[in-house]
């Protein structure tokens, strides 16, 4: 029975992407929040672009967004720790999920950074984080995945 | 699995973004394209009752487990030594008391043959031992005595093997529980009065100790098995030191049997090698778990026979060399038993390693019937999959074991402990014969495979299994002709008994299976048939008109039936529907022999005989209307006659039998009121 501690967080919003960052994020969370009161909150959005209503019936059809979600579930109830999963349709990614932590009064939010390049050159951020990063009102903590190894 | 979609407002307008409600994740996740997954939410009972059950077992047994939590441990050989090998090591508790107590009955004198009787099983010890490492390196997916002959020889053999190896399996549990509680009083002999009932507590904490999954985990089954080895070789060593150096002397047996004044025969020989042969009860175990070992599997189960053949040899010959050593005698109701009269001897009695060495022979013992709660029902399984046992012996409990086949070896065990009054003596008899004819199939198989596969080697492989078998067929012949009047007997008519019964099982499975097997080529199209419904009414009620209303979604043709032996009923029942239902036809059928089940019957037979010739039957649908009880205690009183109806319909053909429960939460559909009387 490992000995309660005190996390560093009430209530976490783990903004997950259906990437190699979420597993990360997981691990890290449900270790952290393992054998406390902590709750986290997975949050999966589904970006619906402008040639399509706001309400359209995407990601509740769609077997991948579904599967990340209920891949959160399995590893909070792997560590026994609990976590509401949530599905969310938005125009903005990085806005969503702000909303939704704000909404929830979430004092910390986690969010995966997968490492890309522009066209092979410099490494690139994307919209999503700058966005998180400058508006999220509660600590924000970004996980980025290793540098994958070049060819030799 | 589309769930509704709830729209919120972000901090700018353009930011709004939509929920969509999952409404499968309470009890279901995805497991692939058109897969969903139960999560234990889904098998959460949903009555008060349910829930409370849920909760003793979880308390009892523990939390369900998924399959996928099934832990696989590969065992290094110390391990497996300790976990296979305590079936057979924990033999040598009890056979040299088998022995000595057979030779007794020839005096004193008879006494000295016990070692070289005990000598003689330990070389049928040697050939079986290397047979069985042969059946380990031909079967590295694990061959049991049921896989082997059925392989090689033929399914009925393979049964005949089945059936051996279960009567085995449930004398182990008996025997070894017997015998630990037999060391256990040999200690405390004030509980000898109760010594049946702690046996069937021990066999009951086994039982849920399997229900709750309990793993072969190595460190489990180590410290009983290597004490006991440990303890029982220091005493063979001190007793030979004692032998050596002239303070072997004999002692006075407490409440030791008679001896008799038999003359020494070769039946009395044959007898005493017959009793110690029991001494073998557990060796084909290796054989059977060789892909529970670490890799190379099949030479690490064979390397660890060697040991265990070893140490059971070392551990039996040398209990009984210090027993003859010490003139110990059988005693009456085995209490105290020949081993604890040897630690006495050699350690003294009432010292710590005495006791130490009563716990670790009782906690030895324990756990060889604890093999047998794996064994068993893992052999119900592998047969019922096969179609020659029940098919709930393959369904895996809450825990991942297989509930219905522990549950049975307890109950049978149990059963024999209290037949025979815990007396191991008694229940030797039936244990022997299993074991051989287990030895002899499966070593005449070997011989066989060998022939068929020709690998390098396979002639003197078939050799050594060829000896083996026959020697181990002339001990089944031995044991069965010295042991039949004292129950052999009852083995030898079991053995076909369950065979039979297996095999009539199997022909009721196959029979079934061809009945609903459906061709490679067919291709269901859509229904032709007409469609008919008849609603078999007590009256007219809330429970009666929902299922007319069901009825009437299901087909156009819908009558209802009032079968009543009160004819004054008949005119208000019928003003009653035609208020109620107008439009529904309501047949009403007298039954002045006050039955209800048959002129209904009649009824649905002359709908059948009235159908125009040539036409394709129709579907007949027949409605039960059923009154849900609130209360559990209230089902007896309702609904009687719906179950008669069920079960005498259940068999009509082109009948399909609904029942439609009436609940509580069903009466607001009644709820409406009823519209103001017209005014004049």
């Amino acid at each position: 029975m490992p000995e309660a501690h005190t996390p560093p967080f009430k209530r976490a919003v783990l903004a997950l992407n259906g990437g190699s960052s979420d597993e990360l994020i997981l691990r890290l969370t449900t270790a952290m929040a393992k054998g406390t009161e902590a709750e986290l909150i997975a949050v999966h959005v589904v970006e619906v672009d402008w040639t399509l209503p706001i309400d359209a019936d995407i990601a509740g059809n769609s077997e991948a967004a579904q599967r990340v979600l209920d891949g959160a579930e399995s590893a909070a109830e792997q560590a026994r720790v609990r976590l509401e999963p949530v599905l969310l349709q938005a125009r903005d990614v990085g806005a969503a999920i702000v909303d939704e932590a704000s909404e929830r009064g979430a004092d910390l939010l986690v969010a995966g950074l997968p490492y890309r390049t522009r066209f092979g050159g410099d490494f690139a951020i994307g919209r999503t984080v700058p966005y998180v990063l400058k508006n999220a009102p509660c600590a924000v903590w970004i996980v980025r995945e290793p540098i994958p190894e070049e060819p030799a | 699995m589309i769930g509704g979609r709830r729209p919120l407002k972000g901090r700018k307008p353009a930011d709004r973004r939509v929920r969509v409600e999952r409404p499968h994740s309470a009890f279901f996740r995805y497991g692939g394209p058109g897969t969903l997954v139960a999560k234990p939410a889904a098998n959460q009972p949903k009555t008060g009752l349910g829930r409370a059950w849920a909760r003793v077992r979880g308390v009892a047994i523990g939390r369900p487990l998924a399959s996928e939590e099934e832990a696989g441990e590969k065992l290094s050989k110390k391990k497996a030594l300790a976990i296979f090998s305590s079936d057979a090591i924990s033999s040598s508790a009890y056979a040299t008391q088998e022995i000595i107590r057979v030779l007794a009955a020839a005096g004193a004198t008879a006494l000295a043959f016990s070692v070289g009787v005990s000598a003689a099983i330990a070389v049928l010890l040697a050939v079986v031992s290397i047979s069985y490492r042969q059946v380990c390196r031909a079967y590295p997916g694990g061959g049991g005595a049921y896989a082997v002959a059925k392989e090689n020889l033929s399914p009925l053999f393979g049964l005949i093997a089945a059936a051996a190896l279960l009567i085995d399996y449930v004398m182990t549990v008996a025997v070894s529980t017997a015998s630990a509680i037999g060391q256990i009083v040999s200690v405390v002999p004030e509980l000898d009065p109760v010594k049946i009932e702690i046996a069937v507590g021990v066999i009951a904490l086994i039982t849920i100790a399997n229900l709750r999954g309990l793993r072969e985990s190595g460190n489990i089954f180590a410290i009983p098995t290597y004490s006991f080895v440990f303890l029982a070789l220091l005493m063979i060593g001190m007793g030979l030191i004692d032998i050596v150096t002239g303070a072997a002397h004999p002692i006075v047996t407490p409440n030791a049997e008679p001896l008799g004044a038999a003359e020494l025969s070769i039946f009395l020989l044959l007898k005493a090698f017959a009793g110690g042969s029991v001494a073998l009860t557990g060796v084909e175990a290796i054989a059977n778990g060789v892909p529970a070992f670490k890799p190379p599997e099949a030479k690490n189960a064979a390397n660890t026979m060697t040991a265990m053949a070893i140490l059971l040899g070392i551990l039996f010959i040398g209990i009984t060399v210090v027993s003859h050593a010490y003139a110990i005698l059988p005693t009456v109701g085995d209490i105290p038993t020949t081993v604890s009269l040897v630690a006495a001897s050699v350690f003294g009695a009432g010292t710590l390693l005495f006791v130490l060495f009563q716990a670790a022979t009782a906690l030895i013992l324990f756990l060889a019937a604890n093999t047998s709660f794996n064994a068993f029902p893992r052999l119900g399984a592998i047969l019922a999959l096969d179609g020659y046992m029940p098919r709930q012996f393959a369904f895996r409990g809450d825990r991942l074991a297989y509930s219905w086949g522990i549950v049975i070896l307890a109950a049978v065990a149990a059963f024999l402990i209290w037949l025979f009054n815990g007396n191991v003596t008694a229940l030797i008899p039936l244990y022997s014969v299993g074991v051989f004819v287990c030895f002899t199939l499966s070593q005449i198989g070997m011989v066989i495979h060998w022939r068929r596969v020709r690998e390098s080697g396979w002639a003197w492989r078939a050799a050594v299994n060829g000896f083996g078998a026959m020697l181990t067929a002339v001990v089944l012949v031995v044991v069965v002709s010295v042991k039949f009047v004292d129950g052999a007997y009852l083995v030898v008519i079991l053995i076909p008994v369950l065979v039979a019964m297996m095999l009539f099982i199997h022909r009721q499975y196959q029979a079934s299976r061809h009945e609903l097997a459906i061709r490679r080529d067919f291709v269901a199209e859509a229904p032709q048939r007409e469609e008919r419904v008849v609603i078999p009414v007590p009256g007219i009620n809330r429970a009666v008109v929902q299922a007319v209303q069901v009825g009437r979604s299901i087909a156009d043709d819908v009558r209802a039936v009032f079968v009543t032996d009160e004819p004054d009923d008949i005119a208000p029942m019928q003003e009653a529907w035609e208020r109620h239902l107008p439009g529904v036809p309501l047949v009403v059928v007298e039954s002045p022999y006050r039955a209800l089940v048959g002129p209904l019957s009649a009824y649905l037979d002359v709908l059948d005989a009235a159908w125009p010739p040539g036409k394709i039957e129709p579907i007949t649908f027949v409605i039960l209307p059923e009154y849900v009880a609130r209360r559990w205690w209230e089902r007896i009183l309702y609904n009687q006659s719906v179950k008669r109806l069920r079960s005498s319909l259940l068999g009509r053909p082109h009948t399909v039998v609904v029942n439609v429960p009436y609940r509580r939460e069903d009466a607001e559909a009644f709820a409406k009121p009823a519209p103001p009387p017209p005014t004049a």
